[in-house]
This record gives C-alpha cells, sequence and structure tokens, in this order.
C-alpha cells in the first residue's frame, strides 16, 4: 500500500514566458513570468508566496489552479502531473484546486445574486440537486458572515468586503482540497482580513485544507502561514518554515524584505515625531 | 512611411474582395436580361440562345471573371447588354457627373459641420448648444427622401430653381460663365439636400471631438498659459480634434454615395443613380456589377486620401 | 423628469402607430385595392357641419364628387345631397393579421358619398386607407430586417470576439466589405441578382432578407468589442475554473453584456430599415401592386404634374416624420437608461 505523501503538491522545475506580438513588425516581446521553481505544498499546511509585484507569483498561482497552461516543468497533485490532465480529469481537478481572485469588485458577476454566485461551481460540477445546491449556498453564507436574507440580492449590492467573502463561499462550495488565495485579502480592510482568516483557520481544522497565499505584505503572512517561499524576478530564492525565515534568512533579498517591514514599534515612533 | 503602404494595400485587397463579391452575385442570379425576351412566344429558343452566346453568358462563372478582370485592366469595362454598347463610355460620364454632386455635397456639408460644432462645442450646455441639437435632431428625422421631394417641389413651384437635370438645353450653345452659371443653378438644390441629409451625424461629431479635446487637461494647461482664445481654438484645439474626424471624412463618404442614389434619381441628375435603377430593372448585370464596383472604388479612395490626410496632419501617426 | 417623458411619449407615439396599422381594416374605411375609376386624383374630402341652407348637422357629412365639366381634371361639389358620416359602421370585409375576419369599420359615409382623408391616387384608390395597409407592410419589413440584422451581428460578433485568431479576422475583413460599399448601391446590386418576378410574398421576404443581411457588420463590430472586454473578466474566467463549456460562458455571462448594445442598435435599426423598403419601393423594386407600401404611395410623385398639382400624394412623406421621431425618441431614452444602469 502506497504511503500518503506528506506533499499534496509537488512542483518541478516550472516555467512560464508570456509572448507579446507587436503588429505589424515582427518582434515578439518576451516576459519572462518565472522560471525553474520547485515547491513542495504540505498538506493540510499553509504556504505563502511573497514578493513583490511583477514577481510573477500571480501567473505560478494562476498555473496551479490550472487557470493557465506553463511552458515547462510539472505540477503534482497526489502523484499525477495535472499539467498533462486530460480534459476530462481537469473538470474533475477543478473540485480539488480552487482560485479566490484579488480583485473582490470583479471576482463575481454582479448580475448574478448571492446564491447564483455560490451555485455556479456546483451547477457546473454538477454536485447535488437544485435545493441540495441552494441549501449548501446558504450554509456557506452563514459561515463566511452573510446574512442569508440577502440570498436574492444581487453581487451590485454587495459591498467589496462582502463580494470577496462571496467569492471566498465560491471556492469552497465544491469543498475544494487546495485553495489557493492570490493577494485575496490585500484590498480588504483589515476587519473583513481577519473575518475572512479566522473563517479559513476553522475550516483548515475541520477539513484538512491546504492553502497557498499569494501576498506581497510579508509581516500580514506571518501571522498564518506555516511555510513561507520568497519570490524575486521569477525565481524562488529561499523557502523555510516561517519560524526559521524570520530568525535566520539566508538569501540577501529576505533580509531586504525582512528589513523593509516596519515593526509596530517603529511605525508609532514615527507617528509620534 | 510603412504605414502609407498598409493602407494601400489594405485597400487594394479590398478592392479585389469587393470586385469577387460583385461577380459572385452573378453566380446567384438565377435569370438575365433575357428572362424578358423568353416571355414573349414570337422570339425562338434559338434566337434567345444565340444572342447569350454572342454576349458571352454561357460561360462559366470564374471564366467570366478572369476575362472581365483582365479586359478591366486593359479599360474596358464591358458590354451593356441593355444598351447595346460598351460600359465604359456611359459610366464614364454618369461617374464624373456623381463626383460632381456629391464632391459639391460633401464639401458644403463639412464646410458648414465644423463652424456649427465648434460653436456648439465652445458653448456646451448653453443656449447654442441647445439650438444645435435641436436643429440637428429635427434634421435627422426628417427622412431623406422627404427632403429631396420636398425640394423638388420648392424648384417646380417656386421656379427659382430648375426642376432637376443637370444642363438646360439652352446652355448648351452658351459661352463658358453662363454654362458654369447654369451648372451652378441646377447643383444647388441637389448638393444643398444631400449636405442637409449628411449634416446632423457630422456636426455631433465635430461636436463631440471638440467637447474631448476642450475638456482635457493640455487644453487647460494652455489655457492657464493665457494664450488667446483663437489661438487656442485654432492652433491648438482643432489639430487634435482633426484626428477623429479625418476618419469621419471616410465614412462619410460612404453615407453621401448612399444618399446621393436617391437625390440623383429624385432630381433627374445624371449620375451613377439612375442608371443603377435602371440597370437593376432591366437585369442588366453587366452594367450593374461595375457601376457597384465604381461606387466602391470612389467609397475606398475617399478613405485612402483621409488616411492620407491623416498621415500628413497627425504626428502620432508618422512615428508608428 | 424629462427622461422619463422621453420614453413615454415614445413609446405611446410608437404604440398608437402600430395599433392603427395593425388594425388598419377597422380604421380604415375602404380596402387597400378599391378602385374609384371615376375620381382619380380627388382631393382630401372636406368635412361640413353647416349644409347649403344654413342648417347646423350635429353628425358631419361630406358632398359627393361629380366630375366638372369645364375642368376634365378637376371635380364639383354636388351640394344638393348630403352624405352623413357613421361611426362604427358595417363595410367592406377585412381580415386582422390574416386571421380575424370583421366587417367594422370605424368610420364611414352614405352613398354617393365618399370619404378620402387623404385623397385619391390615379386610380382613385383612398390615400388614407392604403397608407395604414402600407404601414403593415413597411413595419413589418423594417421590424423583420433589424431583428435579422442584430441576431447576424449577435453570432457573428459573439464569435468573432470570444473565439478571436483568424475566425475573428477573417470575419472583420468580412464585415469590412460590407461596410466599404455604399449601403443603397449594394441592395441594389443583390436585388438585381434576384428575380424581378415573385410572388408578393417571395418578395417581401426577399426584401427582408437583403436590406437584414447587408447590415449586419456595425453591430457586430459593436458587439464584438462588448465581447472582448466581457470575457476577459475575472468571473469568466473564475467560472472557467469550474470547468464551464463556452456555450455555457456565453449564455450566461458574456452575452448578456451585450444586450444593452442590441437593444440599442435595434431600435436605431429599426427605423432606417423601414426608410430602406420605402426607398426600395419608391424606385420600383419592392412588393408590387395592390399591396401597399408607403414607398409605392409616393412613386407617382416622381412625374412632375402629380408633385405640381396633387399636394396631398405628399401626405404620406410628411405623415413619415412623426413615426420616425416616435422611433428616435424611443431609441435616445432606451440608450439614456442603458447608459444609467450600466454597471
Amino acid at each position: 500500500m502506497k504511503a500518503t505523501d506528506s506533499y499534496i503538491l509537488r512542483i518541478e522545475g516550472l516555467a512560464k514566458t508570456y509572448v507579446q506580438l507587436r503588429r505589424f513588425t515582427r518582434e515578439r516581446y518576451k516576459v519572462r513570468a518565472f522560471e525553474n521553481v520547485n515547491l513542495s505544498i504540505p498538506r493540510g499546511g499553509t504556504l505563502a508566496i511573497v514578493g513583490e509585484s511583477g514577481a510573477g507569483k500571480s501567473s505560478l498561482a494562476r498555473c496551479l489552479a490550472m487557470l493557465e497552461k506553463p511552458d515547462e516543468g510539472e505540477i503534482r497533485y497526489e502523484g499525477s502531473n495535472i499539467v498533462r490532465a486530460s480534459r476530462k480529469d481537469r473538470f474533475s481537478l477543478h473540485r480539488d484546486i480552487q482560485y479566490v481572485f484579488q480583485e473582490a469588485m470583479t471576482a463575481v458577476n454582479p448580475r448574478f445574486n448571492a446564491v447564483e454566485v455560490i451555485t455556479e461551481p456546483l451547477l457546473l460540477q454538477r454536485m447535488g440537486t437544485k435545493a441540495e445546491q441552494r441549501a449548501r449556498a446558504l450554509e456557506l453564507m452563514r459561515q463566511v458572515g452573510l446574512s442569508p436574507d440577502d440570498a436574492e440580492k444581487p453581487a451590485l449590492e454587495f459591498s467589496g468586503g462582502q463580494r470577496q467573502r462571496l467569492a471566498t463561499a465560491r471556492a469552497l462550495a465544491v469543498q475544494p482540497k487546495v485553495l489557493i488565495l492570490d493577494e485575496a485579502l490585500s484590498n480588504l480592510d483589515l476587519p473583513n482580513q481577519e473575518l475572512i482568516l479566522r473563517i479559513l483557520d476553522d475550516l483548515q481544522r475541520r477539513h484538512a485544507l491546504t492553502y497557498v497565499h499569494i501576498s506581497h505584505d510579508l509581516r500580514a503572512v506571518s501571522q498564518f502561514a506555516d511555510e513561507v517561499a520568497v519570490m524575486r524576478e521569477g525565481k524562488i530564492v529561499e523557502h523555510k518554515r516561517t519560524a526559521d525565515l524570520f530568525a535566520h534568512p539566508e538569501h540577501a533579498y529576505t533580509r531586504e524584505l525582512l528589513e523593509a517591514m516596519p515593526s509596530v514599534e517603529s511605525i508609532l515612533l514615527q507617528r509620534s515625531a | 512611411m510603412k504605414y502609407l503602404v498598409r493602407r494601400l494595400i489594405h485597400a487594394a485587397l479590398l478592392m479585389i474582395g469587393v470586385s469577387f463579391f460583385s461577380f459572385a452575385l452573378l453566380q446567384w442570379a438565377p435569370g438575365d436580361f433575357f428572362d424578358e425576351l423568353r416571355l414573349n412566344p414570337q422570339i425562338s429558343k434559338q434566337t434567345i440562345e444565340g444572342l447569350r452566346v454572342q454576349y458571352g453568358l454561357d460561360q462559366p462563372l470564374p471564366e467570366r471573371y478572369g476575362r472581365w478582370l483582365r479586359s478591366v485592366a486593359k479599360g474596358d469595362f464591358g458590354f451593356s447588354v441593355a444598351y447595346g454598347s460598351p460600359v465604359g463610355p456611359i459610366i464614364g460620364v454618369r461617374a464624373r457627373n456623381t463626383l460632381v454632386l456629391t464632391g459639391t455635397a460633401i464639401l458644403a456639408a463639412w464646410l458648414f459641420a465644423i463652424p456649427m460644432g465648434m460653436w456648439a462645442a465652445i458653448g456646451r450646455n448653453g443656449w447654442a448648444d441647445r439650438i444645435c441639437g435641436v436643429a440637428t435632431s429635427t434634421m435627422l428625422t426628417i427622412p431623406d427622401l422627404l427632403l429631396f421631394l420636398c425640394l423638388l417641389l420648392l424648384a417646380v413651384r417656386t421656379g427659382w430653381f430648375p426642376a432637376g437635370g443637370m444642363m438646360s438645353p439652352s446652355a448648351e450653345s452658351s459661352g463658358f460663365w453662363a454654362k458654369a452659371k447654369d451648372l451652378a443653378g441646377h447643383t444647388f438644390l441637389p448638393a444643398f439636400g444631400l449636405a442637409v441629409a449628411t449634416l446632423p451625424i457630422l456636426v455631433r461629431h465635430v461636436r463631440a471631438a471638440m467637447i474631448d479635446v476642450l475638456e482635457s487637461p493640455f487644453m487647460r494647461a494652455a489655457r492657464g498659459h493665457g494664450i488667446s482664445r483663437s489661438r487656442l481654438l485654432f492652433r491648438y484645439a482643432l489639430p487634435v480634434a482633426a484626428n477623429p474626424l479625418i476618419s469621419l471624412f471616410g465614412f462619410s463618404v460612404a453615407t453621401m454615395l448612399s444618399a446621393s442614389l436617391l437625390a440623383e434619381v429624385v432630381m433627374s441628375w445624371p449620375g451613377l443613380g439612375p442608371l443603377l435603377i435602371e440597370a437593376t430593372l432591366s437585369r442588366d448585370i453587366s452594367m450593374v456589377v461595375p457601376v457597384v464596383l465604381l461606387s466602391a472604388i470612389f467609397l475606398v479612395i475617399g478613405n485612402l486620401l483621409s488616411d492620407l490626410l491623416l498621415f500628413a496632419t497627425d504626428p502620432r501617426i508618422r512615428v508608428e | 423628469m424629462r427622461r422619463n417623458h422621453k420614453l413615454g411619449i415614445g413609446l405611446v407615439m410608437l404604440g398608437a402607430i402600430h395599433v392603427a396599422v395593425l388594425f388598419a381594416g377597422f380604421f380604415a374605411p375602404y380596402g387597400f385595392a378599391t378602385q374609384n375609376r371615376e375620381l382619380p386624383f380627388a382631393p382630401p374630402t372636406r368635412i361640413h357641419f353647416v349644409d347649403a341652407a344654413g342648417k347646423w348637422h350635429a353628425r358631419p357629412f361630406v358632398y359627393a364628387l361629380g366630375a366638372d365639366p369645364a375642368n376634365p381634371e378637376g371635380y364639383v361639389t354636388d351640394r344638393s345631397v348630403t352624405c352623413p358620416v357613421h361611426f362604427w359602421v358595417e363595410g367592406a370585409p377585412y381580415k386582422i393579421a390574416g386571421v380575424f375576419a370583421s366587417r367594422r369599420h370605424l368610420f364611414g359615409v352614405e352613398e354617393p358619398g365618399r370619404i378620402f382623408v387623404m385623397g385619391t391616387d390615379a386610380y382613385g384608390r383612398d390615400q388614407f386607407s392604403r397608407f395604414l395597409f402600407g404601414g403593415q407592410l413597411s413595419l413589418l419589413a423594417g421590424l423583420l430586417a433589424a431583428g435579422l440584422s442584430v441576431a447576424l451581428g449577435m453570432v457573428i460578433g459573439g464569435v468573432s470576439g470570444f473565439y478571436g485568431g483568424w475566425i475573428d479576422e477573417i470575419l472583420m475583413r468580412g464585415g469590412e466589405l460590407f461596410l466599404a460599399l455604399p449601403w443603397l448601391y449594394l441592395l441594389f446590386a443583390v436585388r438585381a441578382a434576384l428575380p424581378l418576378h415573385a410572388s408578393q410574398a417571395q418578395i417581401f421576404l426577399l426584401i427582408v432578407g437583403v436590406v437584414g443581411l447587408i447590415g449586419w457588420a456595425r453591430p457586430a463590430r459593436l458587439i464584438r468589442g462588448v465581447v472582448l472586454s466581457a470575457k476577459e473578466r475575472n468571473w469568466v474566467v473564475a467560472a472557467r475554473g469550474f470547468g464551464a463549456s463556452d456555450m455555457y460562458l456565453l449564455r450566461r455571462h458574456v452575452l448578456p453584456e451585450a444586450y444593452g448594445v442590441i437593444l440599442t442598435q435595434g431600435t436605431l435599426l429599426i427605423p432606417q430599415y423601414i426608410l430602406a423598403e420605402v426607398t426600395l419601393t419608391f424606385l420600383g423594386l419592392g412588393v408590387g401592386e395592390p399591396m401597399p407600401s408607403w414607398g409605392s404611395l409616393l412613386s407617382s410623385l416622381q412625374q412632375y404634374y402629380v408633385l405640381a398639382s396633387y399636394w396631398w400624394m405628399f401626405l404620406p412623406a410628411l405623415l413619415l416624420v412623426p413615426i420616425f421621431l416616435a422611433f428616435y425618441l424611443a431609441a435616445d431614452a432606451v440608450q439614456e437608461h442603458l447608459k444609467s444602469v450600466t454597471l
């Protein structure tokens, strides 16, 4: 009997380049998003990928969620390479790996009402009857702190923070095993951030979910991540358990990031000056 | 330079496409000019078939297209079955007449549209703008047909203008100035009608383009420098607003040509319009195709002209 | 609120016009083919309340027209017989929408009077009745053709914008071809290629088809634009991430964004296409006699003597103005309404 791998996702040698064709001149404008990425993501844990904008984190995240195709390398989910997955396999894989966007306002179709938003993946994945889907949607709404009375309200009438909660509920609807949050908290105010983090934490403990958080905020990430991977200009420069990274940063860039992080005391000092 | 070459190639490809398309129409024409003759029991089948062979109507389509292309290259536009004479000269005269009319009308339309649009834009949301808005809306609601019929009625009732046609018979033998005056008199009404028909859309676009420019940051900065109003308008705003308007010019040629067809028929102006109608009614495809092609050529040339104008006036295009 | 007024007025006018045209048989005192050979080019009948003796009648009446011995083209009014106007009369039979038969007319006059609200034409046919019946043809043609253009534009623009690549290139270049020709010339070219003699129904469908088919390019381009921006939205990417098929995405997320454009385009196209049909018929290429269309009512004006002497033949053209105004008001209001609810 094969022992269950303690790593749910193994990424090997992943690379992606974006090519832009300039019109009427035959030049191709190449942007290397990321290259030679090797990562192992522990089951039931939270990995944070940090770096500045343009470091390639989002492209990596989208490849993980099968929203884009990498040019080289493999992504092994439970042993099988999902980059090469057939259409049929990918369909069920979408159930296991879900993705939450950064932009709350455009994450959900404003014309859809709350129930339609959350039940859409259930509909597409053909999970449950109409009644069951609706029940699950209402349950999820409650879990993310939204009132079931708002079930028929169009998403247009929800605030940014609420829409992000809807998007999170939607991602959770199909009971995924891996959730990829692409700067999903960056545009939220602190109360909303904390609320969602609490909900995610609770769910992780109950269902052994694996999270991949993409962020540019090292400090915020330090609160909830088990491991941190630092990305710079398309390459992973350091990958350690959170405590180790903060205590013994090896790479110069990591040290730069840590130093750039203002500590709470220094902020207060600046303000009073 | 690359831009110009690109536009020329584009225009050429368009022409080829249009010519092929018009010729493809023949494929779907279930009958032809001789349908009418066929209905006449007195004319024998052999005569009709003989006529068809004589006019080359029995050949397969690609061959006819090829032959036709070759002859066009040589300047021969084919033979009109209805007129019984070569198409070229007939079309030539009519095309010239249409150009005279539409050229005058386009000039008139733009000559009025630019000041009106500018006036409305400068006084935006004020009384000038509102008057302009009402005027253009009114002109838009009046169908072209009604407009031309009214103008014709005006001519017939008042006798201030000749009621149609292009030249009075008496003018044939007069001197240059008399001829010119006569032509002007005949051209006035149809050109006026055409200009009014196309004016409202142009004014709206001029106004929109000017407002866009006037409200842009660089204009506000220029105003802050204390530059005089007229200088601001003509040396700063207008050149920038010219870009979308020059593109609009190409489009206005298209609408003008379409409108001119109706104008020519109603006002009896001997242009391509009445020719096309006749040819259509008599199923003279060998006349229909060149006329339509010619109208497309005018349109493409009009667009090419505006592309050239754009190239000459807008430095941004040259850099690209 | 001015906005609501515009929409209201436009819709009310449109409604009235369509009702009048749909129930043409009821509102028209005569059939569209009924000839009165002895009364060609009769002027509009005058309604009187006071007769020759100076007596006032509560019910309006008309006088019959007779030939004028002095003027072969004129008429004299016969004031000896008053012909009262009756309402809700029984007259010539007709069918509403080709299904419901009836003999009721809104108004009519007793013999030997005739009531020609808009005068008669060369064959003595009542222009008013022909105007109402003609509206059936012209309005329907405009509506159907606009629907066809918009539907075609939706399909082509949708496919072009959604799939991009070489399909997009080919379709848009094809559209350019259609836009490169002045549309009236194109219309005639295509009409020329089609048979001149066919049944009326066939010619009608032909006209609708031709007018509708040549006009797809502009709506297609606009719809393509909407589709291009809509398909990049995050919620579409998300739905794809749930395993949505292309058809689902188009149906549920992308095309609904285009409904606004489709509606405005449609309402703008209807009057244009009505005018196209009118122009075609005016120039002799439309549905033939005796079925009237607004164009055929006006075609006799091409002759000078008609234009100069019989002013009432102009009326159908004048009536087109408020009709188009109604369409434009409604279209304007629709456009403004959509702008205000765009997300």
